[in-house]
């Protein structure tokens, strides 16, 4: 299958993530790009994406989203037949905001016609687990469920 | 292969390398810094109850664990190796150090007892080594108007109960009433990230005044949304007060207070400043000679707080970072290069991860880590005489 995985980043946690994932699901054809990097115009239904994100200030896209946030409004692209899979990067010091970055995301996705495939996951900065024990399994089951989807 | 040195483990001159193992994989980079342990600001600077914002410490663990960066700790440049040895040993050097002093109001009394600078004291609170945590008393003001400063507000308005989670080292506030924060313009030009502001309504003992913040915008709205909080049982207030210019401080050989050119007096008998850090001398000098942004001569580069200011968080820092990686992965040399030198008495990354386990394992409940204060302690988990064996 081939998968894209898409990162926003500010302090370079959500990038790490992104290449452990890419790593973790090397079996596939595999790219890691940063959200900076994409044009979303170039969605593409044969491919998997797996969203890879942080929040900052307040709940907002970190910077290396934003220009994809505005092209996303800008651009308004018809992503029918695309799916994609969110996890965020949040800390849970800042509960009034934690993972709206995530959740902004997947707004802008699903707005445009994409489909989400399995659950939005968000690790916690201050919580006790590593980000690569909450997203390669969340990565592993959103591949199972990509298979047939994208095989449709 | 050719060689880099960068002075200083802390965010900058980490975030340097990182991009410099991308972009120059063929490059031996050691990171020196004056201490037995690596991260600078983000162990000693982000507060110990912002946990989640060391988080990019995992990044950085694995550049020396991975990725082949050598950590050379216990060398303090100009002490221990000299900016010459560097620059002959290594093709390209970076000056990553920060900005490690207090910036001063410079006006009469500075030197009463009982004011001390936010890098003090954030340092003894934060378990830098040696540093001695100054005597808090019952009426504190805090000079200043930026996340520094709420810095020291939040960590003297939190109980114990509060630091849950954190590796905090003791209680600052235990025997603090009254908090009084000044800034010396507006509040609507305040530099708080709406963001710190709006976490001091979750203070759990401490109610909070907020005077003089008229005006619009996020900053303002956060600061107005604070005005009137008083949870039940609260045993500790805090105000803010805006447009106060310090004329001087008040007192014989202790501080009793502060004067503003106003004539608004608020008596004190702890005052702590929050106004910025600065360089030494040296570094004026270093910069002064600087061609172009980060380029100080051939094969010597600054980043982070040491050539920005003192301005600016974790992400922007990288971003500046990255930058220079670019450039230099630019400049260093295709072939050959120069070998890199050793400097006597370094300790490697495998002392920090002997100091880091004793440190978690050491923690008290309710605590992520129990930091070892003294020089002396870390070095001799650093350098392994702490394990004797069988005597």
């Amino acid at each position: 299958m081939q998968i894209a995985v898409l990162y926003g980043t500010e302090t370079g946690n959500a990038e790490m993530l992104a290449e452990d994932i890419g790593a973790h699901l090397g079996d596939h054809e595999v790219t890691v790009c940063n959200l900076s990097d994409f044009d979303p115009t170039g969605f593409d239904p044969a491919v998997l994406y797996l969203i890879v994100t942080s929040t900052y200030g307040e709940g907002e896209l970190p910077a290396s989203a934003q220009p994809f946030g505005n092209a996303m409004e800008a651009a308004a692209p018809d992503l029918t037949g695309v799916h994609f899979a969110v996890f965020g990067m949040g800390d849970s010091a800042y509960p009034e905001t934690f993972n709206y970055g995530g959740k902004r995301l997947e707004e802008m996705m699903k707005n445009a016609g994409a489909v989400m495939l399995g659950e939005r996951v968000t690790h916690d900065a201050s919580g006790d687990d590593l980000a690569d024990d909450l997203a390669f399994p969340w990565a592993e089951a959103v591949v199972a469920i990509a298979e047939p989807a994208l095989a449709a | 292969m050719p060689s880099v040195a960068i002075i200083g483990a802390g965010p900058s001159g980490c975030y340097v390398a990182q991009a410099l193992c991308k972009a120059r994989a063929d490059a031996a980079i050691t990171i020196f810094d004056a201490l037995p342990v690596p991260y600078g600001l983000i162990r000693y600077g982000v507060a110990a109850d912002h946990q989640g914002t060391k988080a990019v410490i995992r990044q950085f663990e694995r550049l020396f664990e991975r990725q082949g960066v050598r950590f050379a700790g216990n060398v303090r440049l100009g002490a221990d190796v000299t900016l010459d040895a560097l620059r002959a040993g290594f093709d390209a050097v970076v000056l990553a150090t920060g900005l490690g002093a207090d910036r001063r109001l410079g006006i009469p009394g500075e030197d009463l007892a009982g004011i001390h600078g936010a890098g003090e004291v954030t340092r003894a609170w934060n378990g830098y080594p040696d540093a001695v945590a100054p005597p808090i008393g019952r009426r504190v003001v805090v000079l200043g108007n930026g996340n520094v400063a709420i810095d020291l507000v939040r960590i003297l308005a939190k109980g114990a109960a509060e630091f849950e989670g954190s590796d905090i080292t003791g209680e600052p506030g235990a025997g603090v009433e009254e908090i009084t924060i000044v800034g010396r313009s507006a509040a609507t030009v305040a530099r708080f990230d709406p963001v710190m502001v709006k976490e001091l309504a979750r203070l759990a003992g401490c109610r909070i005044a907020v005077l003089g913040a008229e005006g619009e915008g996020k900053g303002i709205e956060a600061l107005q949304s604070l005005h009137g909080h008083a949870p039940e049982g609260a045993a500790k207030s805090l105000t803010f007060r805006f447009g106060l210019t310090p004329l001087r401080f008040l007192g014989d050989t202790a501080v009793k207070g502060v004067e503003f050119s106003d004539g608004t007096v608020i008596f004190a008998d702890t005052v702590l400043t929050a106004i910025g850090f600065e360089g030494d001398a040296a570094r004026d000098v270093l910069l002064a000679d600087a061609s172009e942004e980060g380029v100080l001569a051939p094969g010597l580069y600054a980043t982070g707080w040491f050539r920005r200011g003192p301005r600016g968080t974790i992400p922007e820092n990288r971003a500046d970072a990255l930058a220079l990686a670019t450039r230099i992965a630019a400049d260093l040399p295709r072939d050959g290069g120069k070998p890199g030198i050793d400097v006597p008495g370094m300790t490697g990354f495998d002392g920090w991860v002997r100091i880091d386990a004793a440190e978690r394992a050491a923690a008290p409940e309710g605590r992520v880590r129990a930091k070892i204060t003294t020089h002396a302690g870390l070095m001799a988990l650093a350098q392994n005489t702490g394990e004797t064996g069988c005597k």
